[in-house]
């Protein structure tokens, strides 16, 4: 079963979307090639939920960080590569050898390009094979991850004999038609299936240093994916990875300490804070770089954020009403046994003071009583901390300060323990001078 | 002072909305003529800002609305005259002198198109000339139309368009005639002959706004001065919505801000715009959705009903909306009398900020005794509080019967503060809470029943 994200959590996140400014996607998205950002994609779009393949993703990712590989291919020749192959091959050598001189002759005498966008193919893809092969035997072939097969079957093809011409060709400067025929049938007809090995090996590596490059400018780090069962989360320096100059927090999270509430005024970080959280867990699923300086967690079964709820006036919901529609999806996940993280930022405020204090305490204490899950509760009305901390034992008060130089605010964005009453919609007013410019 | 207003108002109140929309221009955008849509859209582009003026307009468009008095040009003319009047080239005049056989001889062929452009704008206009004179004589018009019939009857009195007037209506023009009053029409009395457009398509927007009246039962607003800082308003109603509840409402310098409360459904916001949109069509001298409204002469307009929140972060939300508060006290400053709407103020922040800035807001709004206000919010607690220290607070409530579990509106204002809370029942009709505890409760069996099996093992 694929890890569960729904749009809600993506968007708040902004985890998806190339276009996206922003985007954690667009982050990554650093690849050469086309084919390498589909993968990219897909792993965005298909997080992992066993914890043995996301460490084995993990490992790839690791050992390639550590190699500081460049990627070793021109992207001009990759599309030439892509092109030529995907053009198709004969059954046999002769019809092959006949299309092709059939090609150089129409070439020759009326211009026709087809021969040149083969001739220019086959050269390509010569250029880019002879790299890769130089370039997997500085890549370890022994284990049982998926890369790691890649590598011993791409070793193998290389090691056949029918590819000794390779390095010489590579060399030369022209070919003769009858050797572009052979090599043509021979790439495109008989090695046709370890061709799309190639085409994916390419593309593999391409992803892996893309991701690692990122990682290592940006310093981020691997996290271990425990078994469901363990029940924690655990990271150290938990930050924000679009962010150049982001605070880092540590957070633990285990079942006798599952529920975080957290505090803090407007500007303080707390939706920095939860997305970091929500961020880290969701990359730390795909196996890719966190930035964070260490993490481990148990694997999940999904995650569910609630930070900017639209309201919906179209269809006549009111934001307090998109807010309760959004929190009864959440509730029929997690009641229905799922190991979930939830993320819910500052709740029902579309409604009046003291409904909404009713409503954030039974929902919180309702929610908490689900161990097996992980909740960030974020809210302005303390009370319900008090009430909460009377009522339950399991949650653990954060709240993330504001420092006060004057009348101008300064926030350090790291979390301490506790409650915090730190409101600042009046000072906004305050600085504004508005009561003034209104009674002046 | 000018009548001020801003595109945020305009688009809350669907003034103009988008292209072909629902909007309230589209409601009277039934000209006959196009100079006329033109001008309706510069009435709703500048609303009036004097007492006489809005008196005028509203006491023309009655006295038109009530004799049923109909356009009596036909739009075809005006196809006719308008492209015609455009074209002030020299060189296009129809000569006076007589044709050569080469040019009858190609004219029997084919009529130069331009020519017969000038044929028919010359025809047209001595049309319309000698039917805007007809009119004049024959319409009534009250004393309110009596200076635009005079200036009408003063520009056709001139004795360069004698000769016009007495043209026989069934004839062809002779090609001498139609050559002299081209000169007449597109030179040298050009400025007259628009003036006289000008009246036409402002007669059109009278005629078409009081048609609109009646059919859509309007009633005529009585402006008062501004000094006196009042709106009587019976049986508002929102123009766009069906079988729209009306709804009546007195504001005073006693009463001057009102205090909204209700639920999410219960109208509110269709509340405040109905209110907005009749004082727009009022200042604007127009016809509005109400039985009866007298209104004091207002220098502004402001609403904040969709403050746009696509800013992405939560404090944006809260920052525009201090924003937009901080522009509406700069207006208010200048000791302008305005009308300001705010629609659910400080719902971009948590509950606790909003009480505060709902009080010191309203508040320092209170002591603004010369405009009007209309705030609503949820936070009902900020009401009490508001209450004890303002006189001058009308405090309203759309209310909300339960009828079982099932909310019914009536849409009907009624005094006081709405206790209506509706948070936790909204809840508890989801059976949020409830879905957990039953999970929960499963969760536990599942575990027992492992247990069981465990130690049979």
């Amino acid at each position: 079963m694929s890890f569960i994200a729904d749009k809600q959590t993506l968007e708040d996140l902004n985890l998806l979307g190339k276009y996206r400014p922003n985007s954690i996607f667009g982050l990554f998205n650093q690849t050469k090639t086309h084919g390498g950002g589909r993968l990219l994609e897909g792993m965005f779009q298909e997080p992992l939920t066993d914890p043995d393949r996301i460490n084995a993703r993990r490992k790839t990712f690791q050992y390639f960080q550590d190699k500081r590989l460049k990627f070793p291919f021109s992207t001009d020749a990759i599309g030439l590569m892509e092109n030529y192959i995907s053009m198709g091959a004969r059954s046999h050598f002769f019809l092959t050898a006949a299309g092709i001189l059939q090609k150089k002759l129409l070439s020759t005498f009326v211009r026709d390009e087809r021969y040149g966008m083969i001739y220019s193919g086959l050269l390509a893809t010569i250029q880019t094979l002879h790299a890769l092969r130089s370039f997997i035997r500085q890549l370890e072939s022994e284990g049982d991850s998926p890369y790691q097969e890649r590598v011993r079957a791409l070793k193998d093809f290389f090691a056949d004999r029918r590819l000794d011409w390779l390095s010489a060709a590579a060399r030369t400067e022209s070919l003769p038609i009858l050797q572009v025929a052979k090599y043509d049938h021979l790439l495109k007809h008989t090695f046709s299936k370890e061709m799309e090995g190639v085409m994916e090996a390419i593309y593999e590596l391409d992803l892996y240093i893309a991701v690692t490059d990122v990682a290592r400018s940006r310093n981020f780090s691997y996290a271990l994916a425990l078994p469901k069962g363990r029940n924690l989360f655990k990271a150290i320096d938990l930050r924000h990875p679009g962010l150049d100059k982001a605070v880092g927090n540590p957070l633990s999270l285990h079942g006798d300490s599952n529920v975080v509430f957290l505090t803090g005024a407007n500007m303080a970080g707390k939706s920095t804070f939860m997305k970091s959280f929500g961020i880290s867990l969701y990359l730390g699923h795909m196996g890719f770089p966190v930035a964070a300086k260490k993490m481990e967690f148990s694997v999940r079964d999904g995650l569910y954020s609630s930070i900017n709820v639209p309201d919906n006036l179209s269809l006549g919901l009111s934001h307090f009403y998109a807010e309760v529609l959004r929190v009864k999806t959440v509730a029929e996940e997690v009641s229905s046994g799922k190991d979930l993280v939830v993320i819910f930022d500052e709740l029902f405020k579309g409604t009046n003071v003291k409904d909404a204090y009713d409503a954030t305490l039974a929902v919180t204490e309702a929610f908490s009583e689900y161990r097996n899950c992980f909740f960030i509760i974020s809210t302005h009305i303390i009370e319900v901390g008090d009430a909460l901390r009377q009522r339950r034992d399991n949650l653990q008060f954060s709240y993330l300060p504001t420092i006060m130089e004057g009348t101008i605010p300064r926030y350090p964005y790291r979390l301490e323990e506790g409650i915090t009453n730190d409101r600042h919609g009046m000072m906004i007013i305050a600085n504004e001078k508005i009561l003034e410019i209104i009674l002046s | 002072m000018l009548f001020t207003t801003d595109k945020q108002t305009l688009d809350d109140l669907n003034i103009f909305g988008r292209h072909g929309g629902d909007s309230v221009y589209n409601i009277f955008n039934r000209t006959t003529t196009r100079g006329g849509a033109m001008l309706l859209e510069e009435m709703f582009l500048y609303p009036l800002s004097d007492e006489q003026s809005i008196n005028r307009r509203i006491g023309i468009i009655r006295t038109f609305a009530g004799a049923g008095t109909l356009f009596p040009f036909k739009s075809m003319l005006f196809d006719a005259a308008e492209p015609y009047l455009d074209n002030t080239d020299e060189r296009t005049k129809l000569s006076t002198e007589a044709v050569s056989i080469t040019k009858k001889l190609s004219n029997m062929i084919a009529v130069d198109v331009q020519t017969v452009v000038i044929y028919k704008g010359v025809a047209a206009l001595v049309e319309l000339l000698k039917g805007a004179h007809d009119f004049i004589k024959g319409v009534d018009g009250g004393e309110h139309y009596r200076a635009d019939k005079e200036a009408i009857s003063l520009l056709l009195s001139d004795p360069a368009f004698a000769p016009v007037l007495q043209e026989d209506s069934k004839g062809k023009l002779s090609h001498a005639a139609a050559a002299e009053y081209d000169v007449l029409f597109r030179f040298r009395h050009r400025d007259s002959i628009r003036r006289l457009l000008r009246y036409i398509y402002l007669l059109d927007v009278y005629l078409t706004v009081g048609k609109v009246a009646v059919e859509r039962k309007y009633s005529f607003p009585l402006a008062l001065p501004g000094d006196r800082h009042l709106l009587t308003i019976e049986g508002v109603f929102h123009p766009q919505v069906k079988n729209a509840v009306p709804n009546s409402l007195q504001i005073t310098p006693d009463s001057n801000l009102i205090f909204l409360t209700g639920a999410n459904m219960a109208g509110k916001s269709t509340f405040m715009k109905s209110l907005s949109i009749a004082l727009f069509l009022a200042q604007m001298g127009f016809p509005v959705p109400a039985a009866r409204m007298e209104f004091s002469v207002l220098d502004g307009i402001y609403t904040t009903i969709n403050l746009p929140d696509n800013l992405g972060m939560g404090a944006s939300h809260f920052y525009a909306e201090v924003l937009r508060v901080k522009k509406m006290a700069q207006e208010l400053s200048q000791g302008k009398n305005l009308f300001i709407v705010f629609d659910e103020l400080f719902r971009g922040t948590n509950v606790k900020d909003a009480y505060e800035a709902t009080i010191a807001i309203t508040s320092a709004f209170a002591q603004k005794r010369n405009s009007l206000f209309v705030i609503s919010t949820h936070i009902i607690e900020a009401g009490d509080v508001l209450k004890e220290r303002w006189s001058n607070i009308s405090f309203q409530y759309l209310p909300t019967r339960m009828n079982g579990n099932t909310p019914v509106y009536t849409y009907t204002l009624e005094t006081g503060i709405t206790a209506d809370r509706h948070g936790m029942i909204i809840i508890t009709n989801e059976g949020i809470l409830e879905l957990l505890k039953r999970g929960k409760l499963e969760m536990l069996e599942r575990d027992k029943a492992q247990i069981h099996k465990l130690k049979a093992v």
